[in-house]
């Protein structure tokens, strides 16, 4: 009987996002008692709306950290994205689904020469990707001599700000994106080639699992996923701007680490990149709400991921003590 | 910091023996300086002005700050880390300076050399968040960038420090001919930099610590604290080029160091500095300063279009490492498997 206890609590602390949860419902309880204003239903959209973006944009860095790779462009591509999605529409006139294809095409095809350049090339990616999104910003920048596009058609703009009651629109975008990655990552061949390779190569490799092509894999699927980020954030701010991912390299990273995905590789967590984004969500929140300089984001970002990445290496250390330990009990028995 | 001057080493010194492979580890460097050279002739041909005496002592300024950045995240690629936070501490270290001359009157060089300690206690301190908590120095660096840069923007509340005693501007336009004398400034840092890789104690620990950290630690080579300390001195070369930049533009903006991070890398890498540790070039980056600086002096005289300066920084940055890579490539099938 004490035996199961034991072990169901340990199931329990298994699950990486738990502590998350727990830090959401506590922050939501709080803020509402604190602060009345949380509660409207105005609020709960307004952070809906900015973690539907941010989710995704986490999810991008995810696939690519389930190698054991980086990508340091996803801010600079998600610009660019932006940029030719708004000179298609206000410049070209193509129509909107068209553009919206296309757009995800080029941020898939973006990703797609991220891959083949680490693949073939053999660059460490952190380099790759550092001076392909130097040329992507450049482009944006280049392009639309940094003048946001303004004349979006209405429908998009409606999309971005329209909302079920307190649920926009955006967020079941986000969600269907991440049930379609929670399914890819977990369900698939591939999706349990990629985490083979990130939780080790050389094995990997060695079961005929070609490290070069989970690369591209990654990358493409990394720039896809930006791509769906940059349409999503061009609809809710209403103009296609190159400075729209000014922001997103330290979110891409605090997102799913603080979800609980392995630096290294070999593990993800769809359901932690969510969570963990609705953490961030809620302490912006609270911090407009409270009134606070807009500064102390940055500074309890950075506390927050430190401060997360410091607890999951104390949990995997109590786990493995505690496994240590049982492993030792069961030997004196025997 | 404890840099000890051992005249004679016990472990050989690679760079006396010229063998092919030191050959090989010095050709990087010799290629980038053609391709400076190169770069120089022809931007002298078809940009006007770019031979200019006030252009060099322009650009010569720009290299200087540039070479600083890279060489602040040189010493920590040395010891296979790396520091997202060289620009967050260059801002601090910028704005710390400017209040101390501003509103606390402070002489100038009581001021560089409190901003330059700040700048060095904020690189140990990362150096001390990685030993102890035994987290990535990418992650740690990242985390930490944002929390120096919002501690900065909150008890600033933004503001800049312009207000500086005429010296201090003064030495941001000082020139030694027609150079200036912050690039002076910074070959005399390159010098050190050099001595402590080739003929101190700590150069070698660092270098081994990046190489191998495993056998670092088993030949007894203190790892934690090598990695303080280098992490430390990359503190200081970040609060250096905060200091420097904050002299050149006459002001000490909140601004300074947010668009470092590329920059940081580009020097070290196009100079032969390896991204996994154990290989340094301090030579080398120098020369990658130059390049880049170069490259967008003469763009910029040519009248491109700033923004498609970020875009070729890139497109270098790429064909340097490929080239690079290229290279490595061709001497291994020649030199066949000797190691």
């Amino acid at each position: 009987m004490k035996t199961r206890l034991f072990l169901r609590m340990r199931s329990v602390t298994r699950v990486d996002w738990l502590a998350l949860l727990v830090l959401i419902i506590v922050g939501a309880i709080g803020l509402s008692l604190w602060q009345a204003r949380f509660d409207s239903s105005y609020n709960v959209y307004v952070l809906l709306r900015s973690v539907s973006v941010m989710i995704v944009v986490g999810l991008a860095q995810m696939v690519v950290l389930a190698v054991g790779e980086l990508n340091l462009s996803i801010g600079a591509l998600g610009g660019f994205v932006a940029v030719v999605l708004g000179m298609m529409l206000e410049v070209w006139h193509i129509p909107l689904p068209l553009a919206i294809l296309l757009a995800l095409a080029i941020g898939a095809l973006a990703g797609l020469l991220n891959g083949l350049l680490v693949a073939w090339s053999g660059i460490n990616g952190f380099i790759i990707t550092l001076a392909t999104s130097s040329a992507f910003t450049g482009m944006s920048l280049g392009l639309t001599q940094s003048i946001p596009f303004y004349q979006l058609p209405a429908s998009l703009t409606r999309f971005g700000q329209d909302a079920f009651g307190p649920i926009p629109y955006v967020l079941l975008v986000t969600l269907l994106v991440s049930l379609l990655l929670a399914g890819l990552m977990g369900k698939t061949v591939l999706g349990r080639h990629l985490l083979a390779v990130g939780g080790n190569r050389t094995a990997a490799a060695l079961s005929g699992i070609s490290l070069k092509r989970s690369l591209v894999w990654v990358h493409s699927l990394s720039g896809l996923l930006v791509a769906v980020a940059a349409v999503l954030g061009t609809a809710q701010l209403g103009s296609a701007q190159p400075s729209i991912g000014a922001d997103w390299v330290l979110t891409s990273f605090a997102v799913p680490i603080i979800g609980g995905t392995a630096l290294l590789g070999g593990s993800v967590s769809v359901v932690g990149t969510f969570l963990a984004a609705i953490v961030i969500a809620l302490m912006n929140n609270g911090l407009i709400l409270i009134q606070a300089d807009p500064y102390w984001v940055q500074f309890l970002l950075g506390l927050l991921i430190l401060g997360s990445v410091g607890l999951g290496q104390l949990r995997v250390a109590w786990r493995d003590w505690s496994s240590k330990r049982g492993k030792e009990e069961r030997r004196s028995y025997v | 910091m404890d840099i000890k001057q051992s005249g004679q080493s016990r472990l050989p010194a690679g760079w006396r023996t010229f063998s092919p492979s030191t050959l090989l580890r010095v050709s990087p460097q010799a290629g980038l300086l053609l391709i400076n050279i190169v770069l120089w002739v022809v931007f002298g041909l078809i940009a006007d002005g770019f031979l200019s005496s006030f252009n060099l002592f322009t650009l010569s300024r720009d290299i200087a700050i540039f070479t600083a950045v890279g060489l602040a995240q040189m010493v920590v690629l040395s010891m296979g880390e790396m520091n997202l936070s060289v620009g967050a501490i260059g801002g601090v270290a910028a704005i710390f300076a400017g209040w101390l001359m501003q509103v606390l009157g402070v002489p100038i060089w009581l001021a560089a050399v409190l901003a330059l300690l700040l700048g060095t206690g904020m690189g140990w301190f990362n150096g001390w968040l990685v030993v102890r908590t035994n987290i990535s120095s990418f992650i740690v660096t990242l985390a930490m960038a944002s929390v120096y840069t919002g501690l900065l923007l909150i008890i600033t509340k933004a503001q800049a420090f312009s207000n500086f005693p005429l010296e201090f501007i003064g030495f941001g336009q000082a020139s030694i001919g027609f150079l200036s004398l912050l690039l002076f400034l910074v070959l005399v840092i390159v010098v050190l930099l050099v001595v402590l890789y080739r003929n101190s104690e700590l150069g070698r620990w660092m270098l081994a610590v990046g190489a191998n950290r495993r056998a670092a630690q088993f030949s007894g080579i203190p790892v934690g604290r090598t990695l303080q300390i280098g992490h430390a001195i990359s503190g200081l070369l970040a609060g250096l080029a905060g200091v420097l930049l904050a002299a050149r533009l006459a002001s000490a903006l909140p601004s300074i160091g947010v668009d470092w991070v590329l920059p940081s890398f580009l020097a070290p890498v196009l100079g032969g500095t390896l991204l996994s540790g154990g290989v340094v070039s301090v030579v080398g980056t120098l020369f990658g300063g130059m390049l880049v600086e170069s490259i967008t002096n003469g763009l910029n005289l040519l009248q491109v279009n700033s923004f498609w300066v970020l875009f070729f920084q890139g497109i270098v940055l790429l064909l340097a490492v490929l080239l690079d890579r290229l290279r490595t490539v061709v001497a291994q099938r020649k030199g066949g498997s000797k190691r």
